[in-house]
């Protein structure tokens, strides 16, 4: 701010006094002006890599399982067949990611360091809530240009909770939720076959399905379903819980003989060393 | 109210009540008046021969051309009206050139040969239809197609009507009558290129007013591979020699 | 310009001019390689959309002739389109010469059809195949505005770039130093096992790839369809 004032005002500096301001506190949008004035004149500004995502999470009796899919995708490509949507926030709590794949790991690391930081400050335990009430801050402060989609799902003091929240700041506590490109297909599993207070493996079955039917049905999910879940005797990283459908088995051979890449060109050249005598002593060891 | 006999020509589209489209058979009818041309098949290949009338010392007989070629691979020989022949020429060209942009191939000798019929009857009184290509009458030309395709060799006629049919050997003009007969009694599946060329220019002999020379006769052979060929001077007048023999 | 002096953001844009864009990528790829005596065309048989699956069974070839098969992809309405305006030319062609189509005429045709196109052109990948004059197989390929050429095999849609390299290592024998002498034919047999290997590749990377695998064989004795080949379905 204060450089750009100043070469700004250099042209004029005989007709106006030279005034210093501070910055101003809290965050600056310089660079919203300046690259508002760039796309103006043609510039293309960089698109970060959304990625087509189906997470999910239900509540069930005495826990919740929380569910995602595993691929990730920059445009038509699969960019990796096997990546972890499922992160960690703190031992009772995890968190499942759609949206911009580098706000959401950055997002759920934030999060994760000021939990144990809030944790060994006030030797507790943190509760969901209070991860749900960080989270929220930090995203709606950005006005929702962190694009992170999150599922947050935990145990603590009070019980099993389950959360969504959007990019911008708004959140929702319900039994069951889904996200991501694939939300539609999960929801619609959820919505015929979810019942209050199941056991865990149906309940795991379940995510399973909702998670199988992104998969199937959203091109931007695929590959496995790693499921979560957290009760208050542990957590139970399943990944992958399911391999949704399997590689092709090729049938060609595709090694290659010997001397398949062409010798161009072939040197011998001596390489020059010194020879230098080494001898061992024992160590004084008393 | 009936028209009387005669009226029925009048017009160039009323039937008599015979069913008979009076200025088409006019029109070939005009055909007669022609020179005589003819053409002749075989699995070797076609010939074209046609009359040339010099009507005058001053004229200078290389500008007079019935046979002219339609395509790489197809030639026409024409008896009538030159510039009628003119149009349906123009309308062949375009067609096949059409067809080789189209298809990346030559068109087929049949093909052509349909595309101008398409146009034989083309003709109205009342041009409401802005068509250049549209005319008042029939044509007053026949034509001899020749040329080689996927088929072989082939040899098409083509009258006023738009009726097309593929000949061995055919005869148009005025001398035809006499000449198809002649070819009738010459023509086997099997001759060679030069033998059918020596026989048009036989026939062709019979049946000319004038004394055919080199200047008065006009060939075009078709070989099977395609390249259509018109005899310079020279070859003519050793073709003619022989058959003075 | 004013930046930086603190004003605050123009309250009124400029007017937004919306377009209307007619043409959407319904995804999928296509492959034809041909041998000496065969030629073979094979699409995936998934119709999609961004991230929603259309159908699973919507093979992208169509049969022209009794010898000649297209492959096609792209925008689904163009490629119905373009196949419904081919068959109707096919039949007046056959109509007004009275025999069947040749494939390199066939290939000419589509040429010029996609060309009449050049500004609101088809938006389709195509791939020809089928038996040359001599009967050697035969495979042309073509961009959506009609430049073609004559291959001996070719990738195409939204999974080519994956194929391509495969392709041209495999059956081009490019980076190999083998010498042309030494290069085995390329039977039929081994161009249906490659053509397998190479879209399960495809369907493992591609989004709009999967679901199935259709494969035509043209040769002497006509078009043969051969059994549906799965590939994966997320």
């Amino acid at each position: 701010m204060l450089a750009i004032r100043e070469q700004q005002s250099s042209s004029d500096r005989a007709q106006q006094p030279i005034s210093v301001d501070l910055p101003y506190p809290g965050f600056q949008f310089d660079l919203c002006l300046r690259n508002q004035y760039l796309i103006s004149k043609g510039f293309k500004a960089p698109i970060a890599v959304k990625t087509g995502t189906t997470i999910a999470g239900i509540v069930f009796d005495g826990g919740v399982v929380l569910g995602a899919d595993t691929r990730a995708t920059e445009g038509e490509v699969v960019a990796d067949k096997n990546c972890e949507k499922i992160h960690y926030l703190a031992d009772n709590m995890y968190c499942c990611g759609a949206g911009t794949a580098a706000d959401t790991e950055k997002t759920t690391d934030l999060i994760s360091s000021k939990i144990r930081l809030h944790s060994l400050n006030t030797g507790r335990q943190a509760r969901v809530q209070t991860a749900l009430r960080m989270l929220k801050q930090m995203l709606s402060r950005y006005g929702g240009y962190i694009g992170a989609y999150l599922v947050l799902g935990g145990v603590d003091c009070t019980g099993a909770h389950l959360y969504t929240v959007h990019a911008a700041g708004s959140t929702d506590k319900l039994p069951y939720v889904s996200m991501g490109s694939g939300s539609l297909a999960a929801m619609a599993t959820f919505e015929t076959q979810y019942k209050p207070g199941m056991s865990m493996e149906a309940a795991k079955e379940l995510v399973s399905e909702a998670i199988q039917a992104g998969i199937f049905n959203d091109l931007g999910s695929g590959s496995n379903v790693d499921l979560c879940v957290i009760t208050s005797r542990g957590v139970d990283y399943i990944r992958p819980y399911k391999e949704a459908c399997s590689k092709g088995v090729r049938q060609g051979d595709y090694s290659y003989k010997q001397g398949t890449t062409a010798v161009l060109e072939t040197k011998v050249r001596e390489i020059k060393f010194d020879v230098v005598s080494v001898t061992e002593h024992k160590m004084e060891v008393d | 109210m009936f028209l009387t006999r005669s009226e029925y020509d009048r017009g160039v589209n009323t039937f008599s009540p015979e069913g008979r489209l009076f200025q088409v058979e006019y029109a070939i009818e005009a055909i007669k008046l022609g020179s005589t041309a003819l053409g002749i098949r075989t699995d070797q290949g076609v010939v074209l021969a046609v009359e040339k009338r010099v009507t005058s010392c001053l004229m200078e007989p290389s500008s007079l051309e019935k046979i002219t070629q339609l395509d790489g691979h197809v030639a026409c020989a024409f008896s009538g009206l030159t510039a009628d022949a003119r149009m349906l020429v123009d309308k062949a060209r375009i067609e096949s050139q059409n067809h080789w942009f189209a298809y990346n191939e030559p068109m087929k000798v049949e093909s052509i040969t349909q595309a101008i019929s398409n146009l034989a009857l083309k003709f109205s009184e009342d041009n409401e239809d802005d068509d250049e290509m549209s005319m008042s009458r029939p044509f007053g030309v026949a034509l001899l197609v020749a040329g080689v395709d996927k088929d072989g060799a082939r040899l098409y006629h083509l009258d006023p009507s738009g009726t097309y049919i593929h000949f061995d050997a055919k005869a148009i003009g005025s001398g035809s009558e006499g000449a198809q007969t002649s070819l009738q009694e010459i023509y086997k599946g099997d001759l060679s290129m030069d033998q059918i060329t020596v026989h048009a220019l036989q026939i062709l002999k019979q049946v000319m007013e004038d004394k055919l020379n080199s200047v008065n006769v006009e060939v075009v052979q078709v070989q099977l591979d395609g390249v259509c060929k018109r005899l310079t001077q020279e070859q003519l007048q050793t073709y003619i020699e022989e058959i003075s023999k | 310009m004013d930046f930086g002096t603190g004003a605050a953001l123009p309250v009124s844009k400029p007017p937004l001019a919306r377009q209307f864009n007619p043409y959407t990528s319904n995804g999928g790829t296509i492959l034809a390689l041909s041998g000496e005596d065969f030629s073979l065309v094979a699409s995936d048989t998934r119709l999609s959309e961004r991230f929603r699956i259309h159908t699973r069974d919507q093979p992208k070839t169509y049969k022209l002739t009794d010898n000649v098969v297209l492959g096609c992809c792209g925008f689904h309405g163009d490629v119905l389109t373009l196949n419904k305006l081919l068959a109707a030319r096919i039949k007046m062609y056959k109509h007004q010469h009275d025999h069947e189509i040749s494939c390199s005429s066939l290939a000419q045709m589509l040429s010029t059809i996609l060309y009449s196109r050049r500004f609101f052109p088809f938006y389709t990948y195509n791939i020809l195949i089928g038996l040359d004059e001599q009967g050697k197989g035969c495979v042309y390929s073509f961009d959506p505005v009609g430049s073609y050429e004559r291959e001996t095999y070719r990738a195409g849609g939204t999974g080519a770039s994956m194929l391509q390299p495969l392709l041209d290592n495999q059956i081009g024998f490019k980076h190999q130093n083998i010498p042309e002498q030494d290069r085995p034919e390329l039977t039929a047999d081994r161009a249906i096992a490659l053509v397998r290997d190479v879209f399960i590749g495809a369907a493992e990377r591609d989004i709009n790839t999967g679901d199935g695998l259709h494969m035509q064989l043209v040769t002497k004795d006509g078009i043969k369809t051969l059994d549906r080949f799965p590939l994966r379905k997320d």
